[in-house]
């Protein structure tokens, strides 16, 4: 199999994903019809596995960037309607863009569904109000610490004055550290932004264990 | 394009829902062709999500922000961890301000904060302190060799004066010799006048006084320090003068003659230069009067020295003899 296959849902309950996902008819992922899926993305089975993850990451994103909820579950759901329609017969010449065509439907039925539950849960209106801070802060902090040890001194000072200080000190900041590096700005933005996210991953992990 | 600050607003705007549609659209399309444009939009994100943390958003932006950033779990986790290095961040800032602030950086804000007049008469104390710093190393330059090329001056002429001291004292001690030895020949010359001024005074006729008693002895060369048979001398009780008639060689020509009597001891206690010789029944010598008194018994030896006519010295032949009472 691919990596990222279990991400793949055979069997969908759009109303059993969330509360803001539209209700809609019942459809069954089959094996047989994730095949075709896969042979439609790339023309063979190990292509179109690298190109539905590729897809699956910007679907992802895009849901995250128009604040959906549960921005991987969206991203599934829009790769079991491609796949229903591929299994129709549907023929896809460019998966990326018509992955996306789809995936902005899906968007405007959650919106509509999000604002029937808004009007019927009026005390719910801000979803800032659901938001409450997760008490593992501390342990946060302490694996935040101990993964920061983990990287080399130069990246750790890298990080720490990237995001260090407020608006015109953080900008006085990655001036001295692009003349320091001797980097322009998008290197290093490119460096602090791997590293960041190699870190987040640390902490994650450390926190998941804790 | 992504690093420019508009283009970083853009998608500021973007994430928090602030573009129309179709701007929204546009930005999604290029995001997922161009990967460095999705990266662009990530740091941006990053960026929003720790001015969040950092409470450094406007009401209406904070508003959208929570709208569209803590409504998925993955997001949620996203800023908690952005509050999480903000603190970190925030420790490692208080550490590290002091060596932060570079001399130049601190020099530059001094300099921005004066005013025009300000600024002006700082350019010219500068202008005057670099001047004056360079006619200083200048001088100080001059005077330093000026210096070391009379320390060299005053080692020379300590050195000479060193020298010369050490001549003075050389003379000194020759000039102590030379007294020394000019005293002797005082002393030898005033003992032999007054031996002849004796010998040459008229007898008292009334009550005649004593006659001088001279002692004499020839001596002739070929007799060895070590031979056997020494000529001696018997000083009697009263003699005055001693004769001694010194044989040489006729063949010896020269201008004239040095004696020197030593002790066997080598102490030299006698000396007489400018003698000459006279031929007597075919027989060369030379005649050397002599104080007895200078003369106390034991073994001595008398070394003849000719003197060429350039002015140089020859040994001629070395005598010895005994003395007894």
């Amino acid at each position: 199999m691919f990596e990222g296959q279990d991400h793949v849902q055979f069997t969908t309950d759009s109303a059993g994903q969330a509360a803001s996902a539209p209700a809609r008819q019942k459809w069954t992922l089959t094996q047989e019809a994730f095949d075709k899926l896969l042979m439609a993305l790339g023309g063979d089975r190990d292509s179109g596995s690298e190109k539905y993850l590729e897809i699956r990451t910007h679907l992802t994103r895009f849901f995250e960037w128009r604040g959906c909820p549960f921005p991987e579950d969206h991203a599934d759901e829009t790769f079991n309607r491609i796949a229903k329609r591929v299994a129709e017969g549907e023929a896809i010449l460019n998966p990326s863009s018509y992955a996306m065509g789809v995936a902005r439907l899906l968007l405007l039925e959650i919106i509509k569904g999000r604002q029937r539950e808004q009007s019927a849960l009026t005390e719910i209106s801000n979803s800032s109000e659901v938001y409450v801070d997760s008490d593992d802060g501390e342990s946060r902090l302490t694996c935040l610490r101990n993964c920061l040890q983990g990287l080399s001194a130069d990246n750790r000072d890298l990080i720490l004055q990237y995001y260090q200080g407020e608006k015109s000190e953080k900008i006085r900041n990655r001036k001295k550290l692009m003349e320091r590096l001797g980097i322009p700005v998008n290197t290093l933005r490119m460096r602090a932004l791997r590293l960041r996210e190699k870190l987040q991953g640390c902490v994650e992990e450390c926190v998941g264990r804790a | 394009m992504a690093t420019e600050p508009n283009s970083e607003r853009l998608i500021a705007r973007y994430l928090l829902g602030e573009l129309p549609e179709e701007q929204q659209v546009e930005i999604e399309d290029r995001a997922f062709q161009d990967k460095d444009y999705l990266a662009s939009i990530t740091a941006v994100e990053n960026d929003l999500i720790d001015e969040y943390v950092r409470h450094e958003l406007s009401e209406a932006e904070r508003r959208r922000f929570e709208d569209r950033f803590l409504a998925s779990a993955e997001r949620r986790k996203r800023v908690e961890f952005a509050r999480a290095l903000a603190s970190v961040a925030s420790e490692t800032a208080v550490v590290e301000k002091p060596a932060a602030i570079s001399w130049r950086d601190s020099l530059k804000a001094f300099i921005r904060g004066l005013n025009p007049a300000g600024q002006f008469a700082l350019a010219a104390i500068m202008l005057l302190l670099i001047v004056g710093g360079a006619w200083l190393l200048t001088e100080t330059l001059r005077l330093r060799s000026q210096f070391s090329r009379l320390q060299a001056e005053d080692q020379s002429r300590q050195s000479e004066r060193k020298a010369l001291e050490q001549q003075i004292e050389a003379e000194r001690k020759r000039n102590e010799e030379l007294t020394a030895r000019l005293n002797q020949e005082k002393e030898q010359r005033e003992q032999t006048e007054d031996s002849l001024r004796q010998l040459s005074e008229t007898p008292d006729t009334t009550t005649p006084a004593p006659r001088p008693i001279i002692a004499a002895l020839t001596l002739l060369p070929g007799v060895s320090r070590g031979g056997g048979a020494k000529p001696s001398l018997v000083m009697p009780e009263n003699a005055r003068l001693v004769r001694l008639q010194i044989g040489i060689d006729p063949e010896e020509q020269y201008k004239s003659f040095a004696a020197e009597l030593r002790t066997v001891a080598g102490r030299q206690i006698w000396t007489r230069e400018h003698l000459t010789a006279r031929t007597r029944n075919g027989a060369r010598a030379i005649g050397l009067t002599i104080p007895a008194t200078a003369l106390k018994p034991g073994e001595y030896e008398l070394k003849l020295s000719g003197q060429t006519e350039g002015g140089g010295t020859d040994d001629v032949g070395f005598y010895y003899f005994n003395v007894r009472r």
